[in-house]
């Protein structure tokens, strides 16, 4: 096959930040082969597995940097096995899904996915959401932010209430990041998609929704009554007011 | 139903209500009806029956006690008369005792105690002669004068007259007076009257007719029962069919009516349990075709996504190589890239439309500006407009407040009216118009291309349907999109509409509720396009006026007229 020819001249290009492993986790063995072949041209280290219930041994064999995972799998689910790898991690995980329904996605964000596809996708729209997901925390602030009673630790990685280290996921700190950084504005659905998930157009603002909410229920003292991520209705959100 | 069975029971605190409630139960309930009906007749029957027997028995007492009042006054004037001629009285005192021993005797005979006697006019005074008498029962005019003269006239005979005597004790009762004459010796003749009191015969009469009316009475309650009684029996299996259907239509597929008996309202009952029966199947089996049907859908979307999702990567690889592809294959690559994307937009498109059809999508409402979003889509598409060379403006009186609604679905639709101006509108200008009112919100994008026939605009909406099948395609399309835009706008419980005219350009307005779920009354933007109207105005004084091609809103009509 080509896939041979494709594969080592980019292997000889690996250089620390893009040696990135991805686990794939798809039963369409054509698929994800061809996934495969995407992936390593873009000089990344993909791994395989066919089915959900493999899928998180194979996640803590291979640690990965970030996870594709089919929605539909054999065995145990896609978003099943996305719950039971955010149990365990935040490794960022991005849902391929050839379901756009409510429900479906909303279940897939829900369990803890960072972003999802919808197949079909192109190569480069694949890369783009991957190359998003593992790129660095903006490391222009090297400092620590004020946020309601919360301390983010920008270097650090770490937000701390009082003495407690409050753990959040890569996206989910990114979205904190992001309402800290500028407490006086008011960031819209787009702007936050922009600037947390890397999209440039119109994106689904669900994925804004189920995460404001999975970052409220961990950083929230009452999620109902959030003081952190304050909605601001029929706009989007903002930071909420330094306090304590 | 429970309230309306005890409906027609009247709410005395509600009295001036009832002329109402009594004309809607009559016009609702058919046992209410029913019954009224039948006490209003059988009381007219038992009136009249009532009425006759109570004249009847009324006149039969009357006529008994004249007889014997008649009979009685008969003897008593005779014994009366025999005394007098037994008599040779002359005296005065003699002839006083006389009319003393008469007055006794007619008292005796009689069995009246109300006698009067006047001497006859027209004969000599006489110092003998004793003076007539009356009980004070008969003064004061009770003998009228037709009764003195019919006794003048006919002396011999009994004269009779009904009449009212006044006890004393002032209280009225009916009686008779029968008058006559008798003469005495030397004296001459002398009127002589008897007052019979009828008191007893009225008293009889009384109970009689209360009686009667007791009766009527009881007559008429037991009639209305009977009737109440046997109507619900009749009215009660159809109130529980027509409850029954009710429940049926409001989707309760599983209720029954009671089946009890083989008369024909049980046969009624099981039929219509048979019909719901079969209704109900049918439904079903229509449910699990759609739900088949549905799972279908999500199936085809999985199985044919996974391999296209490969195919589109693989053909994308080939696609960036094609460089280095001898050109034969380079073309390969290009088109197979191409068609690929062709394929999924349709595939897209038509999953969306089944999905429409089985009804499984739900609105993801989100409080929205609408002109935010058309700027958007503005900016999103004008490097498509560019090269066309059409100008992309927005007109927006209002239409700024964030408003309840799928945005990605609103979206869409603006993008498919803005694309769609920019592929007709020949390089003229795009005017996209937002605004509001109390009711909604509006937006129309307007092109001034070639614009439709009327027939391309009634069928605009169809799916798979071209306005120009050989016209070429710059920004591509399956056909599906107006489709899918209008249903979208009907998830809005929206409009979304067409007015277009050859050579003058089209306008395509979508208006949503401002509240979901609210009616539009009506839309804040003119359909046809006010920069029209003068053409249209024209159009109108022309004889043969053609009616505006609008497309699917009846009640819009009157809105459209007038704009």
């Amino acid at each position: 096959m080509d896939t041979g020819q494709a594969a080592p001249p980019v292997g000889h290009t690996r250089d620390g930040a893009m040696n990135a492993r991805i686990l794939v986790v798809d039963d369409d063995t054509a698929l994800a082969e061809m996934i495969g072949i995407v992936l390593r041209t873009e000089g990344f280290e993909p791994s395989f597995c066919a089915d959900g219930g493999g899928a998180l041994q194979a996640f803590r064999d291979t640690k990965p940097d970030l996870v594709l995972l089919d929605l539909m799998l054999p065995g145990i689910d896609g978003i099943e096995v996305c719950r039971l790898i955010r149990q365990e991690s935040g490794v960022p995980v991005i849902m391929l899904t050839a379901k756009s329904d409510t429900a479906d996605v909303v279940k897939g964000l829900e369990s803890g996915a960072d972003d999802y596809m919808v197949k079909p996708f192109n190569p480069k729209e694949l890369v783009a959401r991957i190359r998003t997901r593992l790129r660095a925390p903006a490391a222009d602030i090297g400092e620590t932010l004020r946020i309601g009673d919360l301390t983010v630790d920008v270097a650090g990685h770490e937000v701390r209430r009082a003495d407690g280290v409050i753990g959040l996921t890569p996206l989910e700190f990114d979205l904190l990041l992001a309402l800290a950084s500028k407490p006086q504005q008011v960031f819209t659905r787009e702007m936050l998609l922009e600037q947390v998930w890397g999209y440039h157009y119109k994106a689904d603002t669900r994925l804004v929704n189920v995460h404001v909410q999975r970052l409220r229920a961990k950083v929230e003292e009452d999620p109902d009554n959030p003081k952190i991520v304050m909605t601001v209705r029929g706009v989007g959100y903002r930071a909420g007011a330094v306090t304590g | 139903m429970a309230s309306r069975l005890a409906g027609w029971a009247l709410d005395w605190r509600l009295w001036p209500s009832w002329p109402r409630q009594v004309r809607s139960q009559w016009r609702r309930s058919l046992q209410f009806r029913t019954v009224a009906i039948t006490v209003g007749l059988s009381g007219l029957a038992i009136l009249l029956t009532g009425a006759y027997l109570s004249f009847s028995i009324g006149n039969d007492l009357f006529q008994s006690r004249l007889q014997q009042a008649l009979a009685g006054s008969g003897r008593a004037f005779a014994s009366a008369q025999s005394i007098l001629d037994a008599s040779d009285a002359s005296e005065r005192v003699a002839l006083q005792q006389l009319m003393g021993a008469v007055r006794t005797d007619l008292q005796a005979t009689s069995g009246s105690n109300l006698i009067a006697a006047y001497r006859a006019p027209g004969q000599d005074f006489s110092q003998v002669t004793p003076p007539g008498f009356e009980s004070p029962g008969l003064a004061d005019g009770v003998i009228t004068d037709a009764l003195h003269a019919a006794v003048r006239a006919d002396p011999d005979s009994l004269h009779w007259q009904s009449v009212t005597l006044t006890g004393a004790d002032g209280t009225s009762t009916a009686g008779i007076v029968i008058g006559s004459e008798i003469s005495m010796p030397t004296a001459g003749s002398y009127e002589i009257y008897l007052g019979y009191d009828l008191s007893e015969s009225e008293q009889t009469l009384g109970f009689v007719q209360r009686t009667l009316f007791l009766a009527g009475i009881g007559l008429m309650i037991l009639v209305g029962g009977a009737a109440w009684l046997v109507v619900r029996f009749v009215a009660t299996p159809i109130r529980s069919a027509a409850e029954t259907s009710q429940r049926l239509a409001d989707g309760n597929l599983d209720v029954r009516m009671p089946e009890k008996g083989e008369d024909e309202l049980a046969t009624l009952a099981r039929s219509f349990n048979g019909m719901a029966a079969s209704m109900q199947k049918q439904i079903k089996e229509l449910a699990d075709l759609s739900l088949v049907q549905q799972r279908f859908v999500s199936d085809v979307s999985h199985e044919l996504r996974t391999p296209l999702t490969t195919i589109r990567l693989a053909g994308d690889v080939l696609y960036d190589q094609r460089d280095t592809f001898p050109p034969a294959t380079e073309r390969t690559a290009e088109l197979l890239h191409d068609q690929v994307g062709r394929f999924e937009i349709l595939l897209a498109d038509l999953l969306e439309i089944s999905r429409y059809d089985a009804g499984s999508i739900e609105l993801d409402l989100e409080p929205t500006s609408l002109v935010r979003l058309a700027e958007d889509v503005v900016e999103e598409l004008r490097p498509l407009a560019e090269p066309t060379g059409s100008d992309l403006r927005i007109v927006a009186p209002g239409g700024y407040a964030a408003v309840a609604m799928d945005p990605r679905r609103i979206r869409r639709i603006v993008r498919n009216l803005v694309g769609n101006a920019i592929e007709h509108g020949e390089g003229k200008p795009i005017v996209v118009s937002v605004d509001s009112n109390e009711s909604s919100v509006a937006l129309a994008v307007r092109d001034y291309g070639q614009g439709m026939s009327r027939e391309a605009t009634e069928r605009v909406f169809d799916r798979f349907w071209r306005a120009d099948p050989s016209r070429k395609r710059t920004i591509g399309g399956t056909g599906l999109g107006l489709a899918i835009s209008l249903e979208d706008a009907v998830l809005h419980e929206g409009w979304l509409e067409v007015w277009s005219e050859p050579a003058g350009g089209s306008s395509f307005r979508l208006t949503i509720p401002r509240e979901p779920g609210t009616e539009i009354v009506r839309s804040p933007i003119s359909l046809p396009p006010d920069d029209a109207i003068e053409s249209i105005v024209d159009e109108l004084t022309v004889p043969q006026t053609r009616s505006l091609p609008i497309v699917p809103r009846p009640q819009d009509r009157q809105d459209d007229a007038r704009g």
